[in-house]
C-alpha cells in the first residue's frame, strides 16, 4: 500500500465542513474516490471545493478546520 | 495645521499628496455648506483653466481631490496653482453674489419605511446601535423627534445638494439645505451590513445616499427609491439620451418626495416598461442668497418642480 | 480567431490600462493590477500598449486556441504548458490552432498575465476593456471568465513574433515579504504617533480578504487620537467627513485591519486614510498572496516621483529591447 497527499492549490482558510453545523465532508478513516470534495478553501470571499485527485482512505490530516493554508501545503494523506 | 508646502492658508485648508498620482485638498475637517461651496467654486474654476497634467477633478463634501499626471506637472506646482485659485474664488464662494451655479432640481420619489429595507435592517439588528427598534425610530430619537413620522417629515421637508459622487458608480452624497441646527446626523452601523438592497435610501453622518446597486453598506436604512440611479445598459430614456450610466451629477439639487406604495408600484411599472423619466427643472443656485434666506430659496427651488 | 476557456481558474478577468477619467462619478480605474507584467506581456507578443490581456490569480486558466497565435505569460512565477509540454514565461511562444495552454502550481507571486497577439477583443465600455465585476461592466460580460466562454482575439498586433525574451534582470522577483513604499499623510494625524510608528515597523500578514478591490492585513492594533468628531463625520474615531480616496490609499477601520485600496475599490468614503502606496508598488502588492508579509516603507514625494521615473525608463528600455 502506498500513500498520497492532497495539497492546497490556493492560499486561504481551510474548512472540513460545508457549514459550521454540518458533518465533515470526509471523516477520519473514510474512503474517498477521485473527484470527491474533501473540504473548502475560502479566499477572496469565495469558497472553492478541494477535490480528491486520487482514490483512497484517509490516514492523516495535516490541518485543522479553519486553519490558514498556503499554496502547496499538505492537507490530508490518503492510503491508496 | 501646516500644509505640505510649509505654508498655512488663511482658512486652514490642508493640501496633501495621495501618493504620486493624487493631490488631496481638505477645505475643512467638518462638513458645512460654506466649505462645500468653496470646494465647488475651486473645482469649477480649475476645470475652466484646463491646466495640463490635471487629469481628473473630484469634488467632494468639504474637500476635493485631483488626479495628476506628475510627468506633466509637478504635484507641488499643482498645489501652488490650487492655492492661487483658492485665494481667488474659494473663500468668497459663500458671500460673493456673483458666484452662481447653473444646475437642475430633480424630483426623486422615496418610499420611507418600505418593506424591502425593513426586511434587511431587521436581519442585521445585531450590528446596530439599537437592536430593539428600526433605523427610522433610532434616527428620530437621537435627533430629537417625537416620532418616525415627524422625522420623515424633516427628511423630506427641504431639498438636498449633491455634494459628492462616488463610493460606487452613480452614488450621490446628498447634504440637506437647512441651517446646521436643523441638520440630521446619524452614526453608521456599528459593523457594516453585508447586504443592502438596490436603490435603498440611506443616511450616515450628515449625508443621505441612494445605493445604486445592492451590496455591503453601513448607513442607516430609511426607505427605498423606486427609480434607478444607475443603468448599466442605458435602457431608461434619461440614461440613453444623456449617454450615461449614472443619473446624478455633482451639484444637482434633489427633492426627496415621500410616496406611498401605490406610487412606488406605478414608478416600478414605468421602469419595467423602460419609460421612466425623472422630473427635472433647470435652476440657478446662488450660495450667498441661500445663506441669507434658506427657507425662502428652498421654497422657490421646490416650487420650480411643482409649476 | 478565438480562445475557448476550458477551466477559468480563479477570478480570471480581461484587463487593460484601465477606465480612467470617471473617478468623479464613482468609477474606479480597474485595469491590470501589475501594470509592469501587463505592459511587458503586450510588448512580447507585439501588441500596441493598451491591448487587453487576461489577469488570473493563484490558479491560471486552461485555454484552447482555435487558430495559430502568439502568447506570453508574465507576472507570477508559475509553470506553464502547451499541450502538456513546458513553455517558458516572460517569453513569446507560438501556439498552433487546437493547442491548449495550462498552468501548474504557483511557485511565487500571485497573478499571472496572459497576453495574446492582437489582444482580447471585447467591447470597450467607458473607454476601456477592463472588467469591473462589482457593477458587472466591461471585460467579458462584466464578469470573471467561466468554463465554456469563447474569447475573440483582435487582429491588430503590430508585430507578432515568437521567441522574444525578457532579460533575467528585468524579471521581477516575488519575495514572500514585500516592501511597499508609501507617502504618509492624508489623515495620518488621526493616528497616535506610536500607532503610526507601529504601522511602518510591523510586518503585516496578508489576510484571505485580498482581491482587486483591496488587500486587508493583520499584525498590530492601531489607535486613533481621541477627539470630538467634526460635524458630518459620524461618531466612530476612524471616521472623517466623507471624501475621495486615492487609489492605493490605506485605511484602518476599527484600528485592527489596514486595507490598501486597489484598482476596483470604492472611490470615496468616510474612513480616515493614513497614506498612499506609490503607484509603481501596486505592482509588487499585486504579486503578494494570502499568508505573505508586507512592510510599509515611508518615502517622500520626491522619492515617489523618482521611483516613477525609474519605472518608466525601465519599461521603455524593455520595450525597445523587444521591438
Amino acid at each position: 500500500m502506498s500513500s498520497h497527499r492532497i495539497t492546497a492549490r490556493t492560499p486561504g482558510v481551510f474548512y472540513r465542513r460545508p457549514s459550521p453545523d454540518a458533518e465533515p465532508y470526509v471523516g477520519d478513516g473514510a474512503a474517498v474516490s477521485e473527484g470527491d470534495t474533501i473540504g473548502l478553501i475560502e479566499v477572496m470571499k469565495t469558497y472553492r471545493e478541494v477535490k480528491a485527485d486520487t482514490t483512497g482512505t484517509v490516514s492523516q490530516w495535516f490541518v485543522e478546520n479553519e486553519d490558514e493554508v498556503t499554496i502547496g501545503q499538505d492537507l490530508v494523506e490518503l492510503d491508496t | 495645521m501646516t500644509d505640505v508646502t510649509g505654508t498655512t492658508t488663511e482658512n486652514d485648508t490642508r493640501y496633501d499628496f495621495g501618493g504620486d498620482e493624487f493631490v488631496y485638498v481638505e477645505i475643512s475637517a467638518e462638513m458645512s455648506l460654506p466649505a462645500h461651496f468653496a470646494s465647488l467654486a475651486i473645482t469649477r474654476r480649475l476645470r475652466e483653466e484646463a491646466i495640463p497634467g490635471v487629469e481628473e477633478i473630484c469634488p467632494s463634501n468639504a474637500s476635493y481631490m485631483v488626479r495628476v499626471d506628475p510627468d506633466r506637472i509637478h504635484p507641488r506646482d499643482l498645489v501652488h496653482e490650487l492655492q492661487r485659485i483658492e485665494t481667488d474664488v474659494g473663500s468668497a464662494a459663500s458671500e460673493d453674489p456673483d458666484f452662481v451655479v447653473d444646475t437642475r432640481i430633480v424630483d426623486v420619489p422615496i418610499m420611507f419605511a418600505d418593506p424591502w429595507t425593513h426586511e434587511v435592517l431587521m436581519r442585521f439588528r445585531d450590528r446596530h446601535q439599537d437592536p430593539t427598534g428600526t433605523d427610522l425610530d433610532y434616527g428620530a430619537r437621537i435627533n430629537g423627534y417625537d416620532s418616525a413620522e415627524s422625522f420623515i417629515d424633516a427628511l423630506a421637508g427641504a431639498p438636498y445638494l449633491v455634494t459628492m459622487m462616488g463610493f460606487v458608480p452613480g452614488l450621490p452624497w446628498c447634504f440637506q439645505l437647512v441651517p446646521r441646527e436643523r441638520q440630521v446626523e446619524v452614526p453608521k452601523y456599528v459593523r457594516p451590513r453585508t447586504e443592502t438592497p438596490e436603490r435603498a435610501f440611506g443616511f450616515g453622518g450628515a449625508f443621505a445616499v441612494i445605493y445604486p446597486v445592492k451590496g455591503a453598506g453601513g448607513y442607516q436604512l430609511f426607505g427605498s427609491a423606486p427609480a434607478p440611479i444607475f443603468d448599466g445598459a442605458q435602457e431608461q430614456p434619461d440614461f440613453a439620451e444623456e449617454d450615461s450610466v449614472v443619473f446624478f451629477r455633482h451639484g444637482d439639487l434633489i427633492r426627496f418626495r415621500r410616496i406611498d406604495q401605490d406610487e412606488y408600484d406605478d414608478v416600478r411599472g414605468l421602469v419595467d416598461a423602460k419609460q421612466w423619466r425623472y422630473r427635472t427643472r433647470p435652476v440657478r443656485f446662488s450660495p450667498s442668497r441661500w445663506i441669507a434666506d434658506p427657507d425662502g430659496i428652498n421654497a422657490a427651488l421646490v416650487g420650480e418642480l411643482d409649476r | 480567431m478565438s480562445i475557448v476557456v476550458h477551466d477559468p481558474g480563479l477570478e480570471t478577468t480581461v484587463q487593460d490600462t484601465g477606465r480612467l477619467g470617471h473617478y468623479a462619478i464613482g468609477f474606479p480605474p480597474s485595469g491590470a493590477l501589475d501594470s509592469y507584467a501587463y505592459h511587458v506581456g503586450n510588448a512580447l507578443v507585439g501588441n500596441a500598449p493598451g491591448a487587453a490581456a487576461l489577469e488570473a490569480v493563484y490558479l491560471g486558466p486552461t485555454l484552447e486556441f482555435t487558430a495559430d497565435s502568439v502568447v506570453a505569460v508574465t507576472g507570477a512565477d508559475i509553470p506553464v504548458s502547451l499541450d502538456g509540454e513546458p513553455v517558458p514565461t516572460w517569453e513569446s511562444v507560438a501556439v498552433r490552432a487546437g493547442q491548449t495552454l495550462a498552468f501548474g502550481q504557483l511557485a511565487g507571486g500571485a497573478r499571472p498575465y496572459v497576453a495574446v497577439a492582437g489582444g482580447i477583443d471585447v467591447p470597450t465600455y467607458y473607454g476601456s476593456r477592463s472588467t469591473y465585476t462589482l457593477v458587472g461592466i466591461g471585460g467579458f460580460g462584466g464578469r470573471a471568465l467561466a468554463e465554456g466562454d469563447e474569447l475573440s482575439l483582435g487582429d491588430a498586433a503590430v508585430d507578432p513574433r515568437a521567441g522574444r525574451r525578457v532579460e533575467d534582470a528585468d524579471i521581477p522577483e516575488h519575495p514572500t515579504t514585500a516592501e511597499l513604499r508609501l507617502l504618509v499623510g492624508l489623515h495620518s494625524y488621526r493616528l497616535t504617533p506610536d500607532s503610526l510608528e507601529r504601522f511602518t515597523s510591523t510586518a503585516w500578514k496578508v489576510t484571505p480578504d485580498a482581491n482587486r478591490v483591496g488587500y486587508r492585513y493583520r499584525g498590530a492594533e492601531l489607535e486613533f487620537v481621541p477627539r470630538e468628531q467634526p460635524f458630518g463625520a459620524g461618531s466612530d474615531p476612524a471616521n472623517v467627513t466623507d471624501c475621495g480616496y486615492p487609489v492605493g490609499s490605506v485605511q484602518v477601520p476599527g484600528g485592527v485591519e489596514p486595507i490598501v485600496l486597489l484598482q476596483d475599490a470604492v472611490t470615496g468614503g468616510g474612513y480616515a486614510t493614513l497614506g498612499t502606496v506609490v503607484s509603481v508598488d501596486r505592482d509588487r502588492l499585486a504579486q503578494t498572496k494570502t499568508g505573505d508579509h508586507t512592510r510599509f516603507v515611508p518615502v517622500d514625494l520626491d522619492e515617489a516621483l523618482a521611483i516613477r521615473r525609474d519605472r518608466a525608463a525601465r519599461l521603455d528600455r524593455v520595450r525597445s529591447s523587444l521591438a
